[in-house]
């Protein structure tokens, strides 16, 4: 019994770690050119898809509610008020450091890559005490070491590349924190909060959030 | 042997704790993809080449194709399918448009389709924010409209769509393995 529970207790690794691996080596097996924030990987798919290839990094969206889809699937009877979604592309590190292999301080970062990342506010919202109007925004980002400006811009159905400082309505500075683990892609949730929810950017090994108000 | 069960129960709880820490959300599997109508805008907005108003846009997820047969295999013919993954397929118009001569509104729609061998039911559904087809209520349909399947050249790994111009506006194009479909939007 010992025995059989050391081996147990010694394998444990052995079945997680395999797992964690399978996805690292799928993504080495594709090869490509490494672009500014977007991935250097190109899926095979790309080449006969006469269509709309298959994006690189791939397109996501986050709601708050957290999940509202599944809150409405689980129960169309308490559906709770929708506040916010944001679309945004998925860019992945695949070796590089996204300081300052893919970024570099004090230029514009799209927060994403591709379409221009969007804010969709659903209700008037409320960012370090300016009031925003419910509507749809660009979202990008200025990174410093120590601080992230994130800008709220109107120039949607853009291209993510060379926002239009023109074209910006409000600006806030967020501290910008060191996380203790790397995150392969780039990810934007809602966090919910006492007062509404916290825009949480992770990537690489830092976090930054924006509260906003509801 | 208590001690090794104590440290067995140890690792087990902190690999519960681990889980459940990780809030962040995985890569989906099928990745989200956007497609505007004209074709490329957002990038023509930023070149300053900008040739047609905007119209439409359409957000859906990517599933793919894994050597399965999609059309009468993995989808039945004469169920609904949510025309995607994950959250459910949106379609935005811009402006007032017209399918199958209706006016459809400004706005977002959800998706959704009966597939069948000959043809598909095309779905324009108004309860947007959802997931997939589960709560589908046949109640908020603001248009169904039949269209003819056609053979793609070769098998299309991943669902695709793309919006193609027309002489009267556009076609929403949706293909997948060995099928595709049109559906007219005139504007």
């Amino acid at each position: 019994m010992k025995t059989f529970i050391s081996i147990l207790f010694f394998s444990l690794p052995l079945f997680i770690l395999p797992a964690c691996g399978n996805k690292e080596k799928k993504d080495d097996e594709k090869t490509g050119i490494a672009a500014a924030d977007t991935s250097r990987v190109i899926i095979a798919d790309n080449k006969v898809n006469p269509y709309a290839i298959v994006d690189v990094s791939p397109m996501d969206i986050s709601y708050f509610p957290v999940d509202y889809p599944k809150l409405k699937m689980a129960d169309s009877i308490r559906i709770p008020h929708l506040f916010a979604r944001i679309i945004y592309s998925r860019p992945h590190l695949q070796g590089r450091h996204l300081f300052t292999d893919l970024l570099k301080y004090g230029e514009p970062w799209r927060l994403g890559a591709n379409e221009s990342t969007e804010l969709d506010l659903y209700t008037e919202a409320t960012i370090q005490n300016k009031k925003i109007k419910a509507g749809r925004y660009v979202l990008y980002c200025i990174p410093q070491p120590d601080s992230w400006t994130i800008i709220l811009n109107s120039n949607i159905d853009s291209w993510g590349l060379h926002p239009d400082p023109a074209k910006d309505i409000a600006r806030f500075h967020i501290p910008v924190k060191q996380t203790a683990n790397r995150l392969e892609y780039f990810t934007i949730i809602f966090e919910k909060t006492a007062s509404g929810a916290d825009i949480v950017m992770a990537w690489d090994n830092l976090e930054a959030r924006l509260p906003v108000s509801f | 042997m208590r001690k090794l069960l104590l440290g067995l129960a140890t690792v087990f709880t902190g690999l519960v704790l681990q889980a459940q820490s990780t809030a962040l959300p995985q890569v989906d599997k099928s990745p989200m993809d956007m497609s505007y109508y004209p074709n490329g805008y957002p990038v023509q907005k930023i070149q300053d080449k900008i040739t047609e108003p905007l119209v439409a846009r359409v957000i859906y997820s990517r599933p793919q194709k894994s050597g399965r047969t999609i059309f009468g295999g993995l989808i039945k013919y004469g169920e609904l399918w949510r025309m995607g993954a994950n959250e459910a397929t949106e379609i935005e118009f811009y402006k007032n448009v017209r399918i199958a001569g209706k006016k459809i509104s400004r706005g977002r729609y959800t998706l959704y389709a009966i597939v069948n061998e000959n043809s598909w039911t095309i779905i324009l559904n108004k309860e947007t924010d959802t997931w997939g087809s589960f709560k589908y209520d046949i109640k908020k349909d603001v248009l169904r409209t039949v269209v003819p399947t056609q053979k793609t050249d070769a098998p299309v790994e991943s669902l695709s769509m793309v919006f193609e111009k027309t002489a009267a506006g556009t076609n929403l194009i949706v293909a997948w393995d060995a099928v595709k479909v049109a559906l007219p939007i005139n504007f």
